[in-house]
């Protein structure tokens, strides 16, 4: 049976977040990605099964406010070095899913006692030289799921992006590019000082990458997995952005074992 | 009724499998279709167009900015301008505009614009930009910035021609220990200023506010113009005051024949390159370049924009071009004019392929059977 969310907001260095949690047991944070996936999908609730999920929105993200004092990556990490200060977690496991993995890491490098293990899904934050990243920042839907997805006409693919103008999801899908264009734009969706401090991120860290990832291709999980000190690799096949939709249970099992 | 020429100068020689082939004429497309010794002709024949213009009786010339695209092969309006500041004797040049954020520091505009003004004996209209969506994706510059650079880089040019120097400017965007712009405009305190929009209500506030000219964003349909313009109109009265028509600009293709079906004959494939090829793939608002709401609204407002058109009729009925003989243009324009309301009408004489021969008949057809009747007519 699916845990029910409980939503409420937190006031976190003067901006009023949105806060889901999920489930019961220990805490673990999830970082949600550009899509601003802050409601329950079925991946949150396989966690769920096992953890209280802590799911916040970022940011700028759904109900959540205070883009103005967000003006780069850096200021990001820190807005969630006050919300675990806010809600008391420290020493926790952090999963983070492309631009949340990203969060996650620069978390990781400037308060490394809040997380006791990382959880990296098709992460963004890096430039690889022969592997450019897909272009998020356009308005044609059919390309954005082509982009995202390993099918693009799966039922999760057409659920997550809207399908018309009109479409009540508009306005928030609308904030969320925002957001992820605030902190993403230039550099693209990259940190260009990111590599030099990943030699600091000791915990356990599972990468998860699809296989056939467009958005943000393999060897950018390959640069973290040489990169980082303590740091597994684990590729799924017949995936791509989009693992948390399309290998759910799999990559909840690699996560949580 | 003032009547203003408004050049894009488009690339004209896009591959028939244009818009099969390639996603945009925006941003990607290779630069290698671009053939320099055929883009030398080009400036050159649209330079003439805009000389012709100020021989014809015209009241204005105008120019805009476009980086990295087919549509408009204009990355440096101000170049353009100086030229036409010699060349010219009488027009009003309007450069609308140049785009302020990616001018860096944006004093170059208050420099470069008091040169134009200078050279051209206080003839400079001065458009101040945000810039089109397509430009933060080609500049790489965060479009979430877009409003704020843009406010900040318009109150520094402002001070640049109304404050002695040098001054100190400390913003969110710049910093600048010693601003004393030399030279400084003729026209005192500064050149008219022109502002587009695309019917965004906080820059149509800000416009009547400071009571500055609105220019409608083109290729949309009428009835998108006149809401956006009654909405201007709204404002000047809430800032206390009637809005002059001058302080509305119509920007339109315009295409005049002999007769109707001659126009068209003439006109109508010059037109659909125009439509199927050069607005192709034209992201009009990246993320944060303006409120997720106002996106939202505007988005709906694309349901009229010009790409929908797919037969002559479509383009009649929005009044997304006029085309006809001196009788039929002059009719239309009388009627839209008058339910508009605007006082700057802003005419694309050239368009897409159209040669330069027929764009300069269009224009002397016009200056001659349309323009007098209408000016006849703006006076009574």
């Amino acid at each position: 049976m699916p845990a029910k969310p409980q939503h409420r907001f937190l006031h976190v260095g003067g901006k009023k977040t949105q806060l889901m949690t999920l489930g019961e047991g220990p805490p673990l944070v999830y970082l949600h990605s550009a899509g601003g996936e802050t409601e329950p999908i079925p991946f949150m609730e396989k966690l769920a099964e096992q953890y209280t999920v802590y799911v916040p929105a970022h940011p700028g993200f759904a109900l959540s406010e205070g883009l103005n004092d967000i003006l780069d990556i850096h200021d990001m990490a820190w807005h969630y070095v006050d919300l675990f200060a806010e809600l008391q977690l420290s020493g926790v496991p952090v999963i983070g899913y492309s631009l949340g993995a990203w969060i996650a890491v620069e978390l990781a490098i400037l308060r490394p006692e809040l997380i006791s293990r990382l959880g990296m899904i098709a992460a963004a934050g890096l430039y690889v030289e022969g592997a450019p990243m897909g272009e998020l920042f356009i308005d044609d839907f059919n390309k954005l799921r082509e982009l995202i997805f390993f099918d693009p006409e799966s039922p999760p693919a057409l659920q997550t992006t809207p399908r018309n103008p009109d479409d009540s999801q508009m306005l928030m899908w609308l904030r969320a590019r925002e957001a992820t264009a605030r902190v993403g734009w230039n550099p693209y969706l990259h940190d260009p000082k990111l590599p030099r401090h990943l030699h600091r991120v000791t915990q356990p860290t599972t990468l998860v990458w699809g296989r056939h990832d467009k958005m943000i291709p393999l060897p950018h999980g390959e640069y973290y997995a040489q990169q980082l000190p303590n740091a597994t690799l684990e590729i799924l096949e017949e995936c791509g952005h989009g693992v948390p939709w399309e290998k759910c249970d799999e990559t909840a099992a690699l996560l949580m074992k | 009724m003032k009547f203003f020429a408004f050049h894009l100068m488009p690339w004209d020689r896009l591959p028939a499998d244009f818009a099969e082939r390639y996603d945009s004429a925006w941003t990607t497309i290779p630069n290698s279709l671009y053939d320099p010794l055929h883009g030398g002709k080009l400036y050159n024949d649209y330079l003439d167009q805009l000389v012709l213009a100020d021989q014809l009786g015209f009241d204005g010339v105008c120019v805009n900015e476009h980086h990295q695209n087919a549509y408009g092969t204009m990355p440096s309006p101000n170049l353009m301008a100086s030229i036409l500041a010699r060349q010219t004797k009488r027009v009003k040049i309007a450069v609308v505009g140049n785009a302020l954020p990616f001018y860096n520091p944006p004093t170059r505009v208050a420099e470069e614009f008091a040169m134009l003004d200078c050279i051209s004996g206080g003839r400079l209209i001065a458009g101040l930009v945000v810039g089109g969506g397509p430009e933060y994706f080609s500049f790489s510059l965060n479009p979430t910035h877009a409003r704020s650079m843009y406010r900040e880089a318009f109150d520094l040019v402002l001070r640049c021609w109304t404050e002695e120097g040098p001054f100190e400017h400390y913003g969110q965007h710049w910093k600048l220990r010693y601003v004393n712009p030399w030279p400084r405009p003729v026209q005192q305190p500064h050149p008219p200023i022109w502002i587009p929009g695309a019917g965004s209500r906080e820059t149509i506030q800000f416009v009547a506010e400071r009571r500055y000219a609105y220019m409608g964003i083109p290729y949309f349909h009428l009835d998108f113009f006149q809401r956006n313009f009654d909405m201007f109109r709204d404002a000047c009265e809430k800032n206390g005051y009637t809005a002059d028509p001058e302080q509305l600009g119509w920007l339109l293709p315009i295409y005049v024949a002999e007769t109707d079906a001659q126009a068209w004959e003439e006109y109508e494939e010059h037109l659909w390159y125009f439509v199927r090829n050069l607005l192709k793939g034209l992201v009009i608002f990246p993320p944060g370049y303006t409120s997720a709401r106002s996106i939202a609204g505007i988005q709906r407002g694309l349901q009229q924009f010009m790409t929908v058109c797919q037969t002559r009729d479509d383009i009649e009925r929005g009044g997304y071009a006029i085309v006809g003989s001196p009788e039929t243009v002059r009719e239309k324009l009388q009627t839209y004019i008058h339910q508009l309301g605007v006082g700057n009408l802003l005419g694309l004489f050239q368009l897409g392929t159209l040669p330069h021969e027929l764009a300069c008949k269009n224009m002397s057809l016009f200056a001659e059977q349309v323009m007098p009747k209408l000016r006849a007519i703006g006076q009574i």
